[in-house]
């Protein structure tokens, strides 16, 4: 019973990150992660009440105040007041390009996994190892900080749900982990509001 | 270590700081953020556990990002946003590792982890996952992009502060998790990221025409020595944790003296910076001094401890791989060192400046950094329980 609901919530993560790959209008993908996060926190708070664990229900309403409604807000405050930032010129990767590249990653995944990770015989390592990859292709394929940050958070969601397959950390980490996101997203949003990202004419950055 | 370059860089910054024109961040928020960034480098290295330990070193991250961009124009800008991507991501890869160490030991506690008998493969997995992680942050290849543009864009005492402590301090679960589990796949993969760190910066240095971005490479390659020495184990560590002394004092006088002549030249490019010993006498003897010191010529103790990593090297992997890393270190050696002596002996030359009362700080430093070749007894007897 676990096992799946943990496969629909590992493969609307996977839906959504896709669905981030090819959207244009940086608010929706601020949105579509959003919803990711809350899929996340449910997932975590059904599983926290399920064993009566209550380390992870805490662990879940944190996740659910900093991931699912302080992040999104704040970066969406942010990009209120810069309109021009709220959509992103000009793709790297083009859409079609990047659909595939994120199915390829998929079943790149699940290659690694069955290299790697078989052993452990935990056939569902593949999902947040995909989740991870999808993350990481968001930051590498896109020049707008915005979708960087979250392709960054979309990792970090990956490990959530990676630690819910393994035997998950100490929660005084885990809420160390949380704080930590939350600084790099202030600090973060504070050098996005100023960051040009053309960038290319600058010497001092080459070599 | 950490208090000392942390004193001489807060000294350092009085003057650096206030002299600078369009500022990012107030002098006031400077010197929070530098010193809540230090306090968070303090709770890495006592900490016992590796899950702390991670969130203390992604911590100095967001602590120090700001710093970098003190220079408030887009170079700075983007270097600071490249720091905090970048090194985000690879501290992801330190996280994964975590949490394969806790699942496969069932703790994260140091001591405990010391305790225990060899753990599964996950473990290994594990480490590997946690050399590449918090490598990223230490400058070690193949993530070292972000280490040139932050500690090239940086004002002079934050660099300082990055490549004498920050580097180490990443490195520093590192030396740990090989205090625990001493496995040769585990050390042979660090000793590869560790050469090519070496290889990839020697090579990178010899284009540089910015000389704050010739020094973050001469950093890489130190910091791909230490991990070398790391992964060595026994008198290679020795000479890895001698090295980062070394460096650690040296380096951080470097960076200040290049804060000094960027005030003066107001250029960073190597080529418009000639007859530095007429310019400025002190800052041109010392930078030249400290740059032997940090590239690893006699007397300083860099060289030594390059001599007994180099030497358990060859022990280990035969003349060839030991030759090899000699050349990279010796083209290194070579390439920074004939910058820097064109930028101080060249005959061209400016008036006479009267240099600051603070240049003492950097000249402590480096002096330091050649004495400290008497304080080894005591390294050695520091280290005693961990040199098997």
């Amino acid at each position: 019973m676990h096992s799946e609901i943990f496969v629909l919530v590992g493969f609307l993560e996977i839906v959504l990150s896709i669905f981030m790959q090819w959207q244009t209008y940086i608010l929706s993908n601020i949105k579509t992660f959003a919803i990711q996060s809350w899929i996340l926190g449910i997932f975590l708070m059904y599983f926290g009440l399920f064993n009566g664990n209550l380390s992870m229900i805490i662990l879940s309403l944190l996740t659910i105040i900093t991931r699912a409604v302080f992040i999104p807000l704040y970066l969406s405050n942010t990009i209120n007041k810069q309109t021009f930032r709220a959509r992103e010129n000009k793709h790297r990767v083009s859409v079609s390009l990047s659909i595939l590249t994120s199915v390829l990653l998929a079943i790149f995944s699940y290659i690694l996994y069955s290299l790697v990770l078989f052993e452990f015989g935990k056939s569902l390592i593949s999902i947040p190892i995909t989740l991870m990859l999808q993350g990481t292709f968001l930051i590498i394929s896109r020049s707008n900080a915005y979708a960087q940050l979250i392709g960054y958070l979309v990792m970090e969601n990956s490990i959530f749900l990676l630690s819910y397959l393994f035997s998950g950390l100490p929660f005084i980490v885990e809420a160390g982990i949380i704080l930590d996101i939350l600084g790099v997203v202030m600090i973060g949003g504070i050098l996005m509001k100023i960051r040009d990202e053309d960038i290319q004419k600058e010497e001092e950055l080459y070599g | 270590m950490i208090s000392i370059v942390y004193l001489g860089v807060v000294l350092f910054s009085i003057e650096y700081i206030s002299s600078m024109k369009e500022r990012f961040i107030k002098v006031y928020q400077y010197f929070t953020l530098l010193n809540l960034f230090v306090a968070v480098m303090f709770f890495s290295v006592i900490l016992n556990n590796f899950g702390l330990i991670w969130v203390c070193i992604e911590a100095t991250t967001f602590t120090s990002a700001l710093l970098v961009a003190v220079e408030n124009d887009f170079a700075a800008l983007e270097a600071a946003w490249r720091y905090i991507i970048i090194v985000s991501v690879g501290l992801v890869i330190s996280l994964i590792a975590t949490l394969f160490l806790y699942s496969s030991a069932k703790t994260l506690l140091i001591d405990e982890l010391l305790i225990q008998k060899a753990p599964g493969s996950l473990f290994l997995l594990g480490g590997i996952l946690l050399i590449v992680g918090y490598g990223t942050k230490g400058g070690i290849f193949p993530m070292n992009t972000w280490l040139a543009d932050a500690h090239g864009k940086a004002p002079a005492p934050i660099s300082a502060i990055f490549s004498a402590i920050l580097l180490p301090v990443s490195l520093y679960p590192i030396i740990r998790l090989f205090e625990i589990y001493n496995n040769v796949l585990l050390s042979e993969f660090a000793f590869v990221l560790g050469f090519l760190s070496v290889a990839t910066a020697s090579i990178m240095s010899l284009n540089q025409k910015l000389y704050k971005r010739l020094f973050a490479y001469s950093s890489i390659e130190n910091m791909g020595l230490a991990l070398i020495g790391i992964s060595l184990g026994s008198y290679a560590l020795f000479g890895a944790i001698i090295l980062i002394f070394t460096h650690a004092l040296a380096k951080s006088g470097v960076f200040m003296l290049t804060g000094n002549i960027f005030h003066n030249f107001k250029s960073k490019k190597i080529e418009d910076i000639s007859g530095l010993i007429k310019t400025m006498p002190k800052t041109g003897l010392f930078l030249f001094l400290g740059t032997l010191a940090v590239t690893g010529a006699p007397p300083f103790a860099t060289f030594f401890a390059e001599l007994l990593i180099l030497a358990k090297t060859i022990n280990l992997y035969g003349w060839l791989v030991g030759m090899t890393l000699f050349f990279f270190v010796g083209c290194g050696f070579l390439f920074i060192n004939y910058k820097v002596i064109n930028m101080v002996f060249s005959s061209k030359s400016k008036p006479l400046v009267k240099e600051s009362l603070f240049t003492l700080i950097p000249i402590i430093y480096i002096s330091l950094s050649a004495i400290i070749i008497i304080a080894v007894p005591v390294f050695y007897k520091l280290l005693d329980g961990v040199i098997k």
